[in-house]
């Protein structure tokens, strides 16, 4: 089936509906005396649904770089931390290291997805038209300097403490602990929505075409005359910039960022979510992430009923997460609703 | 003046001149062959002239502009466009998509449009559908639209190639053996299409080992041997050439 011939999908003005009425009830309990109690037991659930969502604007950028446009980026934590670090440092009050200028949070954000798109450029600038391999160790490597970077330079970005004193705009208007989890987790998952619509958009329309083509066979494209530089080079900005949102996101809603957040372990997770549920499809993507982040969640709670201890635990759980990846790649190379033609491992 | 000219056009990989001080030029509307042994350039050619990669020396016109070492996506703008020997689909994607990724103009490649599903780009849409599916008929591609083109054979895969072309509607149309790995039906079947383009104004450059349907099918042929050119000229005339039939078969001159 043709993307184009199930126009108009409705997928993506389906996600615009949803994402602005979440906004809308979020606002509602950030806004009004509206007050919710949550049972104690739900506390993580939301919690690991806050970082569902934030996550989910990353999946989403990798995505649109891998899924459609074949381009492979093992560095998407650094988008993630310069995004976040950006808007810290620019609204922070009073941090205990590093610098904080305490601007209005709104152009911190700003700066936020504005400094992650300048990265990703340069970094597009340098690699994007070598051979997709070139890319993958550069990306790499760009995460790695700036984590190195974020520990060192303690007097810019606070070393191993971070930046504090991050402002909350939601916990500053919701004083109730219950309300403010629920307000931010509608919030946020708005946010992921609309990014969604946003995607889809792009992806369905003759746009997500020429990247398609780019994924299929470069050369070709260019031969019937797409500037395929000029549309790589776009959607990895694009892609670098969801996830310089999704880290002002993140620095605004923990209240403070530090180089612990923005570890390897965020790309490795948000890969693994993409390839489990199925590249290039949108809601896959998010499902396969939902589910790795789930996993995470339900070991926690079996933690508390196995004698073993922590260490091992958490080794296991490794063992296990990677059991999974290779009974995906084995008998779903595609990942559970990848569509196997479209991503070329029909064999 | 030609409407496409390489003048002195050299290409070395490492040590082997592959086309050296080639010229050869087309006249519009004319129907032109390229043949010569495996290893005389004739791709390599191809490759200069169509952008695919950038030539040492010399120069290449098209509609008197001097496009030497434009890319392919820019030559594409100014109607010159390629098949490739080895057939080269975009196999993730379906015949229809195939097709319609080629066409030119289309607003709803552009961000903004697409974002806010601009009435320009449903339009153009609808137009590109509508060609498309047309390109697809006249190739007898019609059952095949919706499979992905991994799934076509060798020579559904030509036809795919020549319909997707055709999309950008080019002057010149230049064909890497169209014909190689094509059964003896199907060979005539694209003999004629590449025919009927050709009366209808559409200037055509093709490479082809198949010598039978090429000298029936063409108004000139152009023989290269170790990237120069032998002999150029009315196919009969050509094919009787002493030099063509020592180079094709080994003779010895002295």
């Amino acid at each position: 089936m043709n993307v184009l011939d199930r126009l108009p999908s409705g997928h993506g003005d389906r996600a615009l509906i949803a994402g602005v009425v979440c906004l809308l009830v979020g606002a509602l309990f950030a806004l009004t005396p509206l007050r919710v109690q949550l049972p104690s037991a739900f506390y993580v659930f939301v919690e690991v649904g806050i970082l569902f969502v934030i996550y989910g604007i990353l999946v989403l950028g990798l995505d649109l770089q891998y899924g459609h446009t074949g381009l492979v980026n093992f560095g998407h934590v650094v988008f993630f931390a310069v995004g976040a670090y950006a808007t810290a440092m620019l609204s922070a009050q009073d941090t205990f290291a590093g610098i904080g200028l305490g601007y209005p949070w709104p152009l911190g954000l700003a700066v936020g997805v504005i400094a992650a798109a300048i990265l990703g450029a340069a970094v597009s600038l340098t690699s994007i038209r070598l051979r997709g391999d070139f890319l993958a160790i550069v990306t790499l490597a760009t995460a790695e300097i700036f984590h190195s970077v974020f520990v060192n330079f303690e007097d810019i970005f606070g070393g191993n403490v971070g930046i504090l004193g991050v402002p909350r705009p939601i916990a500053a208007l919701v004083a109730d602990g219950d309300t403010r989890l629920v307000a931010t987790l509608l919030v946020l998952g708005g946010v992921t929505l609309l990014t969604l619509a946003v995607v889809t958009r792009l992806t369905e329309a003759p746009y997500g075409r020429v990247l398609r083509a780019i994924r299929a066979d470069e050369l070709v494209t260019r031969s019937v005359g797409k500037s395929t530089i000029t549309y790589k080079t776009q959607a990895f900005v694009y892609g670098a910039a969801l996830a310089g949102l999704a880290g002002g996101l993140f620095a605004l809603y923990n209240g403070a960022v530090a180089p612990g957040f923005f570890t390897i372990q965020v790309t490795v997770t948000i890969w693994i979510g993409m390839l489990l549920g199925g590249a290039a499809n949108h809601r896959a993507v998010l499902a396969g992430l939902a589910i790795i982040m789930g996993l995470r969640l339900v070991s926690r709670f079996a933690l508390g009923v196995t004698p073993i201890s922590g260490d091992v635990f958490a080794s296991a759980r490794l063992i296990v997460v990677g059991l999974i990846l290779i009974a995906v790649i084995r008998y779903r190379p595609a990942g559970i609703w990848g569509d196997p033609r479209e991503l070329g491992v029909d064999q | 003046m030609s409407l496409l000219s390489a003048e002195g056009l050299v290409k070395e990989f490492g040590g082997l001149r592959a086309i050296d001080e080639l010229s050869v030029s087309v006249e519009e509307g004319e129907l032109v062959g390229v043949m010569g042994p495996n290893g005389a350039g004739k791709s390599t050619f191809f490759n200069c002239v169509s952008g695919v990669v950038p030539p040492d020396d010399g120069t290449v016109t098209l509609k008197g502009t001097d496009v030497t070492g434009d890319s392919p996506e820019s030559l594409a703008h100014r109607g010159l466009v390629r098949t490739f020997q080895n057939t080269r689909e975009l196999e993730t994607m379906t015949v229809r998509d195939n097709v319609r990724l080629a066409a030119p103009d289309q607003p709803g490649e552009r961000t903004l449009p697409a974002l806010l599903r601009s009435g320009s780009m449903t339009e153009r849409e609808e137009a590109v559908r509508g060609r498309a599916d047309e390109l697809i008929e006249m190739f007898e591609l019609d059952h095949l639209a919706d499979e992905y083109s991994s799934n076509l054979s060798g020579g559904q895969r030509k036809l795919l190639e020549l319909a997707r072309t055709l999309m950008l509607d080019p002057d010149v149309l230049m064909l890497d053996e169209p014909f190689a790995g094509v059964n003896p039906t199907l060979t005539r079947e694209i003999a004629d299409h590449i025919r009927d383009l050709n009366e209808n104004g559409m200037t055509i450059v093709i490479i082809e080992h198949e010598l039978e349907t090429l000298t029936e099918l063409v108004d000139r042929l152009v023989v290269l041997q170790q990237g120069r050119l032998l002999v150029e000229g009315d196919p009969e005339v050509v094919l009787e050439d002493e030099r063509v039939i020592e180079a094709y078969l080994g003779g010895d001159a002295e």
